[in-house]
């Protein structure tokens, strides 16, 4: 069977809420930088409408236009139709990668993520190895590559962090609360808290263990598959989704905390959408109602107040993952204000993406670059000493752009800062 | 497209900005409409000679070109469906100049209406026009398809905010029509010739708007009615007992229970029709008309009249009447976007009409629109892949236009005539008035090579 003839079918009811009314064109990040119709989710959705019609083959140049997208949802909470964008273009990918295959670079970086063992070798002799490839930023925020290396997405300016010598989950598995247990957790870490930012993890750990809560770090977890289904490729993205599941159904949960907005998402929503195993699917369902950001739940079980005083001007940047993905965005703006000390600063556009869109940053660096720029102006606007978001990508995105104009802020994980105001040791307060 | 016309248009204009692949040209095959029509290149100049080269080229190999702003007009007038030349306009979105003292803005076709509003609010002033699109559409669109928007009852349309045009003409000469001072005038007035010619007569790229003074207050109030006549009895007898409300929206019992059922801002379910109306003016005027106003309504039967005390209220109450659309589109996919207008004093006839239409060709029709200047917009939700329904649906708006014409209304009140209304123009302009049309359009445009298929180049239907 035609690979279209397969999805067809799933694609149409999407396809006919389509009014062609072009809203989209005002909340898309792509289009506001290329002004052309066939970055906006309504050039997207005419593409994949043709495919149905027999007007258009799933070619290399529809997967192409169909990639050129963060998977940022604007245009999911913008469509006046509530037509399901991102699971259109989540489907779509799927079907040109079936057709097309997915490149061959990110293939291979996805088949690691499935041996687990393997990829945490190879991560650990990337921590000896990137020495070779990468050396210190003038800086001070990260490393840049010594050599421009196209193909892993890292032109010779680009500035991202060093991976950690020794990842969170090399830490102690399980941590008791201090004082009695309210609640009983697991915390999904996600690749980027627990190899390139264990500092911010470790924070949530903290806030969480100073909260009354014992924290478990599930051993057999994956990375969430979110890099692999979000470009096509559903059997990696399944097979680790499965695992994930399997691994956080072994044991009685009151909670599974994410500090990563792309894993919460994925564990919370995407999950429902790639897994087809009734069975799994069952599992899933349970573990779905119990997902929560971090700031999510500590205002949700109600935290401990005893914030000492800090002494920041900070303003936040909304992950999209978080903002319209988990639907979370007062919770951490509530914390923040609540430590004494913090002089809060709206930025303009807050809850606009960044431009990372996690591979979409390799693949179109330059577009990603002009999205974050804006970003940035918004945030130095604002004369705050810290940047504080959600997510660990945008962070790292975020960084680079301030590196490569030598802007001030420094960017920080909302937990950190929120451990720093609990005075929790190791935790000092950012100057 | 053949490799020659392609390496010429990437000459004048970057190889970046022209593009032949189909996969773009797909992208840009379609508006607001459900047609659509591939072209064969999608050009996107960034200035006028880039433009002037454009048209002169296409004129010399005699290939059709479709002018387009942001795309989100509702008949079909940047739909390319004699294919040719897709000419993209929005890199042309500059705001040259707001002059406070004349009080003219001078604009590129591709300015965004908001962002051109937000502007002119900013210096002081005042672009009334508001389009519902109007975060994304532009003004050169508004131009191409005379625009207008709920506040048209009291300000008017795009056309008449328009001093003056810089067009690039079928030949690929420039001229300037009207002018930048408003009130003057040599000649006759050419700018109106083109305020909603769709791009069949000249490419718009330089705008001279007229701005007028901000009002200092405004106050919106909701009236509820027993019956949809009721409430547009109320349209006509106020305006003709002398308030004119800034807006005054109409909504019927279909589009009530819709955005109520999707935004649950507390509307009145068992009302057969609401009018949100808005005044606006200095202070002591707004407290004025809005006491004729709830007597007015009283008067014609209102069951309740709630004024909003609070900006909050107020603007409750104009996100139900903007979740119309999407609210709409959660009852069937396919929204089919009418806009008959008839004059204000036949609004009750009208709305009497388009309920029998509905149930004699046994469609769902909402009616809402800008009850004001008697524009209408039954909004037949079907679902395009029910072929059956769709003939149906093609009947219905052939009587809906009839009965439009037959009350002395007009086919377009603020969408434009485009692919949808072409075959059917002939019907309101006469015989005399299309051959004239015509005339006009072959003196201009012998080549027929502007936006062919739309307005007077398209076959007209045999009136039955």
């Amino acid at each position: 069977m035609k690979t279209t003839d397969k999805y067809k079918h799933d694609w149409q009811e999407q396809l006919a809420k389509c009014i062609r009314c072009g809203t989209c064109r005002s909340v898309c990040p792509v289009f506001a930088v290329t002004g052309n119709e066939n970055s906006t989710a309504r050039g997207k959705v005419r593409l994949i409408e043709a495919v149905t019609e027999g007007d258009l083959e799933l070619t290399h140049e529809m997967q192409q236009r169909i990639s050129q997208c963060l998977m940022c949802k604007a245009c999911v909470t913008g469509c006046p139709s509530s037509v399901k964008t991102d699971w259109l273009f989540l489907d779509a990918r799927k079907a040109l990668a079936e057709e097309n295959s997915v490149p061959f670079m990110k293939k291979l970086a996805f088949t690691s993520l499935t041996y687990r063992w393997l990829f945490e070798k190879a991560l650990g002799a990337g921590t000896l190895l990137q020495r070779l490839v990468l050396k210190d930023s003038p800086d001070g925020r990260g490393m840049v590559s010594r050599i421009p290396l196209p193909a892993a997405g890292l032109n010779a300016r680009r500035i991202i962090p060093p991976l950690a010598t020794k990842p969170l989950r090399s830490n102690p598995l399980v941590l008791k609360p201090r004082g009695p247990r309210r609640a009983r957790v697991a915390f999904f870490t996600g690749c980027m808290l627990n190899y390139v930012y264990p500092d911010a993890g470790k924070a949530i750990v903290d806030i969480l263990v100073h909260n009354g809560i014992e924290v478990t770090l599930p051993i057999d977890q994956y990375c969430c598959g979110t890099p692999a289904f979000t470009s096509g490729d559903f059997p990696v993205g399944r097979y680790l989704a499965e695992r994930n599941i399997e691994a956080l159904s072994k044991q009685p949960l009151d909670a599974i905390i994410t500090g990563c907005p792309s894993c919460g998402l994925a564990l919370k929503h995407e999950y429902g959408h790639i897994i087809d195993d009734p069975r799994l699917k069952e599992k899933w369902t349970e573990i779905a109602t119990k997902v929560h950001d971090i700031t999510q739940f500590l205002v949700e079980i109600g935290h401990r107040e005893d914030f000492h005083e800090v002494k920041l001007k900070l303003t936040y940047h909304d992950p999209c993952h978080l903002v319209r993905g988990m639907g979370v965005s007062q919770e951490p703006r509530q914390m923040l204000k609540a430590i004494p000390g913090i002089d809060f600063v709206e930025m303009a556009h807050a809850d606009e993406c960044c431009g990372a869109g996690g591979t979409f940053s390799l693949s179109y660096y330059d577009i990603s670059r002009q999205i974050n720029d804006k970003k940035l102006d918004a945030a130095q606007d604002t004369n705050a000493q810290v940047l504080v978001t959600g997510c660990s990508v945008c962070r790292m995105h975020i960084d680079d752009g301030l590196s490569r104009r030598q802007g001030t802020i420094k960017v920080r994980h909302t937990a950190e800062i929120l451990a720093a105001a609990y005075r929790i040791p190791g935790k000092e307060v950012i100057s | 497209m053949r490799p020659p016309v392609i390496e010429e248009l990437s000459s004048l204009v970057g190889r970046e900005y022209v593009m032949d692949k189909l996969e773009d040209r797909i992208c840009y095959s379609c508006d607001a409409t459900f047609r659509s029509g591939v072209p064969e290149v999608v050009v996107r100049p960034g200035s006028v000679e880039e433009i002037m080269g454009i048209v002169r080229l296409a004129s010399r190999r005699g290939i059709p070109i479709t002018p387009r702003g942001a795309s989100t007009g509702l008949s079909g007038g940047a739909v390319p469906i004699k294919g040719g030349i897709c000419l993209d306009l929005t890199r042309l979105n500059r705001i040259l100049e707001i002059d406070v003292v004349n009080r003219v803005a001078t604009v590129e076709p591709g300015v965004i209406t908001d962002d051109l509003a937000s502007a002119v609010s900013r210096a002081g002033l005042f672009y009334p026009p508001d389009p519902s699109s109007s975060k994304v559409c532009t003004i050169g669109g508004n131009i191409a398809e005379c625009a207008g928007g709920p506040r048209g009852v009291k300000y008017g349309v795009t056309r008449d905010y328009v001093l003056g045009l810089e067009v690039v003409l079928p030949s690929g000469d420039l001229v300037q029509v009207g002018n930048p001072v408003d009130g003057e005038m040599s000649g006759p007035d050419w700018t109106m010739l083109l305020v909603g010619s769709e791009g069949t007569l000249g490419i718009v790229t330089r705008i001279f708007l007229r701005l007028v003074d901000k009002p200092a207050t405004k106050k919106t109030l909701l009236a509820v009615f027993e019956t949809l006549e009721d409430a547009a009895t109320s349209v006509s007898t106020l305006i003709a007992s002398g308030t004119i409300p800034t807006t005054l929206e109409i909504m019927d019992n279909l589009t009530i229970r819709a955005v109520e059922d999707y935004l649950k801002v507390g509307l009145p379910v068992a009302a057969e029709a609401i009018l949100l109306i808005e005044v606006d003016g200095a202070p002591s005027a707004v407290e004025k008309h809005c006491d004729h106003v709830i007597a007015v309504c009283k008067r014609c039967n209102a069951s309740d009249i709630q004024v909003a005390e609070t900006e909050d209220q107020a603007d409750k109450l104009w996100r139900a009447r903007r979740a119309i659309s999407p609210a709409c589109g959660r009852i069937n996919p396919t929204k089919i976007s009418e806009d008959a207008t008839v004059p204000r004093s036949q609004l009750p006839a009208m709305v009497r009409r388009i309920k029998e239409i509905a149930t004699k060709y046994d469609l769902k029709m909402v009616v809402f629109g800008h009850a004001g200047d008697g524009n209408l917009h039954p909004n037949i939700l079907t679902n395009k892949h029910n072929l059956e329904e769709m003939q149906r649906v093609e009947r219905a708006i052939e009587e809906l236009f009839r009965c439009t014409l037959e009350l002395g209304g007009t086919l377009s009140g603020e969408h434009g005539i485009g692919y949808m209304k072409a075959p059917f123009l002939e019907w309101e302009t006469g015989r005399d008035g299309f051959a004239l049309a015509r005339q006009v359009k072959d003196s201009v445009d012998p080549k027929g090579l502007l936006n062919p298929g739309k307005m007077f180049s398209a076959i007209s239907q045999q009136i039955t």
